[in-house]
């Protein structure tokens, strides 16, 4: 396909536009209706019926911050319902000890916000550093309640220890008034978690989920993304925690605790994670029996809770939202709602990479790399510069230490001695994120995108850090460099921008990898095996991009490669390592012609080979 | 002098607790937050058997066998199929650590319940006075150490064990069935977990919720010692001795706080904890 | 003793959707080394991983010694008699030498005649037993994990890259071990190899695999042989 026809494509830019805006039309209408739901809600329910739901929507708030967090993000989170406590507290403290004024209460309310978002940085900076293990992240959120509900039972007076505060004076308005602000807090959340999952800035969150390292070499800075957003669902469950206060004037330590915080996950387990609808249709209508079942049978439903939850977990991870759906479709024999809107990809304006107008700079510069695994050395003294407009070939034997080497130029916190300098840049211990902005863009050995989300998605999340996309609604175009439409091109990705990552062929996996890397605007190109599990056709034709790459975008291509066949048609130079050292650095012809390499290659020395 | 066996004690009824779950975490890979669960099994089978008028000493081997069968059937119908979901087996555990409890209440009631102890009084030691059972507690610990540690180091099973605690894919490729390596090693734990929730009992008190406490302390304890029983020991020796000491000089609530607190920092700055690298 | 040792039939299998091994046919009969000979990141590992049960068989079966153990979990395959030694992470590094040679039995019964026999072949492995495997040098734990596949006295061998990084004397020693013990047992031996020169000393046959596809094979005796191979694996 020619770059005319990409740019032709352009023009039909509008219909997809107007497609979005009938999305957020689709919203603002379901919005509506539902907001007149609650507006005739306390007319038609009985009374017990709506100081319920007050409750069940003030907790469904919450656990839709629990669905974003874990079911889009993919941190596993027992920690919300201290956030709930921290604003539930506010309000209950100022009222009981300052008394109730609308001063108090307003000061009370940004207390609640403030002391929830503050509480959130801290544990998101402990729970979201930089290599920080999942599990170790769900283990912050699962000590944060507990220690808040601690402080609350140890605080005496102050707090009211075990049996909370009562009594307090709060606002005087009447309980369909808190229904209908409780609703419409509800709704209105949901509605606007709903635009956001779904605009552009939205598949961050799942391209997190997927993949968290592709996300930190793609230069997102994903522990700053997960921080962000833990401050934002704070924020909220702390707003739902301060009103809960102000409507049930009573706070027990309980409601900030670990026990609340997993009862929240089991209603989103239940209503369907990742869905939104789900877990607050899971919460009302958990919650709701809950307060009506409870009191005739309170253990066993609660075991009945119990076993749902585990049966789910198991045998039903997507929970029964989903199940719901499909069995809905099926009642009016539609198909699969397409989600995916038709992208058109549009060339970028590239801006010139600073390190080429400086002159005489190097793309890339080691100095003694060197790397150790305890005793164990795997890298030692590595040096060398690359230019841009070279494709220079790393070979050798299993275990020479090539991969290793490509971490230690994308990973500043890699090597265990010696300096990097990308386009003059010293890397010194900086993250991926931060190597990337350097220029350095790195494939990975095996294929390594996001499973679902679709191709146009995945490379709008490569475009992330050079175009802030949208946090309400999806951009009808998609613009990329020059070097990464040509490998969609080449390679016909462009026929399935809107298919899900892990529908895609092993070769398309890689091809997209690729385009997304290069969507990057890198200057120096990182490629482990890229054509590792690929069919001749697919080689060959990879191998001419990169030769094209290099020369006519003039990139600094470092290429890791087994199949020397490969690496002799299409490579300018090659470095051979061997055990962690260099043990050539020459032309094409020099290796081919080197015997030592011969011998290195084939463990010892074959007798009658010749370069064929 | 009372306040270094208060350390002493506390590190071991700490380590009966959580040497289940590590056994299990460093086999399975999974945290079992069933843990709590099958300790308050244990309390349970204590209680039936100190309430049938039999000698208390017993329950301890009832409550073992009661955990391990319990752990048996779990990891066939539920654990099994989360192998490769760790976080999923995290939640899957946790309800049934609800089921259990509400199972319990069902058949004993919500109510608070005293177990009778196996021996009661205090003993002389070096001029201070002591509670026996506590003391007690201590040798059982101890006991408990050393059999486990010459069950992982001086048998075939234990072998076998490490072997798949270390590199499963490769001693699956030796012939060993890890499946039932973790089979065994996911019952053992949840009897080991049962027996301690039948020791501590006799200090406290029985209800059906009494496991989520230790779990938490347990689990922070894990985390901390990587996979390693020695490390254990330590870990519970240093943060089950702060635990006594913020209690004694500063406020006993707080003092339930230490060990969460301390471990979830000292992981922050050494993601290893207190094992070797 | 007609049946074959191992026999594999059109056999494809890889990682996800893609395929690293294609349509791969080979015999090894009893008595007999074979060697797949090729370069890094042809499919030669893949290849026993997948004879071995760690990878999912896409098509195609595997028999031994006329038993059809296509799709069994690695432990069942291991218990046919067959010892699999790995190229990479091979032995418990934490776990003493001892240890390591215990769990190349199913049963300690078997440990002292099989250190006896053992011993004779590597006669510094009895003085080293309570030493740390990782703490051997590289030839030394090669050779612990020849000797330990051959506590068991398999009756299949499957051998992946052992020459890898030795210097030329172990490489010969090894050789040597792999025949004798081939002569003695009539043990089955297949060899996954890039050292050519150590693969034509030891074997009787070779295939040469190259992008997951077997491009060439024949009788080590042959006249050409060498020519052959180095024709496939050339720079």
């Amino acid at each position: 396909m020619s770059n005319g026809t990409i740019t032709g494509a352009a023009t039909m830019a509008s219909q997809p536009h107007r497609r979005s805006h009938a999305n957020l039309r689709n919203i603002a209408i379901l919005t509506v209706v539902a907001l007149l739901i609650v507006g005739v809600g306390p007319y038609v329910l009985p009374t017990y019926m709506v100081n319920s739901l007050i409750r069940a929507f003030l907790y469904a708030a919450v656990a839709l911050t629990v669905d974003v967090l874990w079911g889009y993000t993919g941190i596993l989170t027992f920690g919300q319902s201290a956030f709930f406590g921290i604003g539930a507290y506010a309000a209950g403290l100022v009222f009981t000890h300052l008394g109730f004024t609308p001063g108090y209460a307003t000061l009370s309310f940004f207390g609640a916000v403030f002391a929830a978002m503050l509480a959130a940085a801290i544990v998101g900076w402990l729970a979201f550093y930089h290599g920080a293990s999942p599990l170790y992240g769900s283990v912050i959120t699962l000590v944060l309640p507990i220690v808040v509900s601690q402080i609350l039972y140890s605080g005496g007076n102050f707090t009211g220890s075990s049996s909370g505060l009562s009594g307090f004076e709060s606002f005087d308005i009447s309980i369909e008034t808190w229904f209908w602000i409780a609703g419409a807090f509800l709704v209105l959340l949901t509605a606007g978690a709903w635009i956001f999952v779904r605009s552009d800035a939205g598949k961050i969150l799942i391209a997190i989920r997927d993949n968290e390292q592709r996300c930190e070499y793609l230069g997102i800075n994903v522990s700053r993304v997960k921080i962000l957003l833990l401050v934002v669902c704070a924020a909220i469950a702390g707003i739902a925690g301060y009103a809960f206060a102000g409507v049930q004037m009573v706070v027990a330590p309980e409601y900030a605790g670990f026990v609340f915080g997993t009862e929240l996950l089991i209603w989103v387990a239940l209503g369907g994670r990742g869905t939104l609808i789900g877990p607050v249709l899971g919460t009302l209508v958990l919650d709701v029996s809950t307060s009506y079942l409870s009191g005739n049978l309170p253990y066993v439903w609660k075991l009945i809770i119990g076993v749902a939850f585990v049966v789910v977990i198991v045998a039903l991870p997507g929970g029964l939202m989903p199940l719901a759906i499909a069995s809905w479709r099926r009642l009016l024999r539609r198909g699969r709602a397409v989600d995916a809107e038709t992208t058109v990809l549009v060339p970028a304006e590239e801006e010139p990479f600073a390190g080429l107008q400086g002159g005489g700079q190097h793309a890339l510069t080691l100095t003694e790399v060197s790397k150790h695994f305890g005793s164990l050395k795997v890298l030692e003294g590595i040096a060398f510069q690359a230019q841009r407009g070279e494709l220079l070939s790393l070979v050798g034997p299993n275990g020479a230490g090539k991969t290793t080497l490509m971490r230690c130029i994308a990973d500043g916190d890699e090597r265990s001695r010696g300096s990097i300098l990308i386009n003059d840049h010293d890397i010194q211990r900086l993250p991926p994120y931060s190597c990337v902005a350097f220029g350095v863009g790195r494939k990975f050995q095996t294929a390594n995108v996001f499973d679902s989300l679709t191709v146009a998605q995945a490379l709008r999340i490569a475009r992330t850090r050079l175009k802030r996309p949208s946090f309400w609604q999806r951009a009808p175009t998609l613009e990329l460099p020059q070097a990464a439409l040509q490998v969609i091109a080449a390679t016909g990705l462009d026929q399935h921008l809107d298919l899900e990552a892990r529908h895609l062929a092993h070769g398309q996996k890689q091809a997209l990898e690729l385009a997304m890397v290069l969507a990057l605007e890198p200057s120096v190109l990182l490629l482990d095996e890229p054509t590792a599990g690929l069919t001749k056709p697919e080689r060959t034709r990879i191998g001419g991009i990169l030769v094209d790459l290099a020369t006519a975008h003039r990139l600094c291509i470092l290429l890791v490669e087994h199949d020397l066949d490969f690496v002799r048609e299409i490579s300018s130079r090659v470095i051979v390592l061997h055990q962690g050292k260099i043990v050539l650095d020459g032309t094409v012809s020099e290796v081919v012609e080197s015997e030592l390499v011969r011998s290195i290659y084939s463990g010892a020395v074959l007798p009658s080979a010749s370069a064929a | 002098m009372s306040q270094l066996l208060d350390i002493l004690t506390t590190a071991a009824i700490l380590y009966a607790v959580a040497a289940g779950l590590l056994i299990v975490f460093g086999v399975m890979k999974i945290i079992n937050f069933a843990h709590g669960g099958f300790l308050t099994v244990g309390g349970y089978s204590a209680l039936a058997v100190t309430k049938l008028g039999i000698d208390p000493w017993f329950a301890l081997a009832f409550a073992f066998v009661i955990g391990f069968v319990c752990g048996m059937i779990i990891e066939r119908l539920v654990v099994r199929p989360l192998y490769s979901r760790p976080l999923d087996a995290i939640l899957a555990t946790w309800g049934l650590g609800i089921i259990i409890g509400q199972v319990i209440t069902l058949a004993f009631g919500r109510e608070v319940q005293f177990v009778q102890s196996p021996v009661t009084g205090a003993v002389g030691l070096l001029g201070a006075s002591y509670s026996e059972y506590r003391l007690i507690l201590v040798v059982i610990a101890v006991v408990l150490a050393v059999a486990l540690g010459l069950i992982l180091n001086g048998t075939r099973l234990g072998l076998v064990t490490r072997a798949v605690i270390m590199n499963e894919d490769l001693a699956r490729g030796l012939g060993i069935n890890s499946g039932l390596v973790r089979f065994a090693t996911f019952s053992l734990g949840a009897g080991l977990a049962s027996l301690a929730g039948a020791l501590i009992t006799p200090l406290s008190s029985v209800d059906p919720n009494m496991g989520v406490p230790w779990l938490v302390n347990a689990f922070m304890l894990v985390m901390v010692s990587g996979v390693s029983l020695v490390s254990l020991a330590f870990a519970c020796l240093v943060l089950g001795g702060a635990q006594v000491l913020v209690s004694t000089y500063g406020n006993p609530i707080l003092g339930g706080l230490t060990i969460v607190v301390l471990a979830a920092l000292v992981l922050r700055f050494r993601a290893q904890g207190f094992a070797r690298d | 003793m007609s049946a074959n040792a191992l026999e594999v039939t059109g056999l494809s299998s890889g990682y996800g959707e893609a395929l690293v091994v294609r349509d791969i046919a080979l015999v090894v009969k009893p008595g007999e080394i074979f060697s797949l000979l090729g370069k890094n990141g042809m499919g030669k590992s893949t290849l026993l991983k997948t004879l071995m049960g760690y990878l999912p068989i896409k098509s195609g079966s595997v028999r031994v010694f006329d038993r059809d153990i296509t799709g069994q979990p690695p432990h069942r395959v291991a218990r046919q008699a067959i010892a699999y030694s790995p190229q990479e992470k091979a032995l418990f590094q934490d776990l003493t030498v001892e240890d390591n040679l215990r769990l190349g039995l199913r049963d300690d019964a078997q440990f002292d005649p099989g250190l006896d026999r053992i011993g004779k072949v590597f006669n510094f492995l009895p003085t080293r037993l309570k030493q740390r495997a990782g703490t051997l040098s590289g030839g030394e734990q090669k050779m612990l994990l020849v000797a330990r596949a051959l506590m068991s006295e398999p009756k299949i061998m499957l051998i992946d890259e052992i020459s890898e990084g030795l210097q030329p004397s172990v490489i010969d020693r090894l050789a040597g071990v792999l025949r004798a013990e081939r002569d003695r047992a009539g043990t089955a031996i297949l060899l996954i190899e890039q050292n050519v020169k150590f693969a034509l000393s030891v074997a009787d046959r070779y295939a040469v695999l190259k992008m997951g596809e077997i491009m060439d094979r024949g009788d080590v005796g042959e006249p050409d042989a060498e020519s052959r191979i180095a024709a496939q694996l050339s720079v």
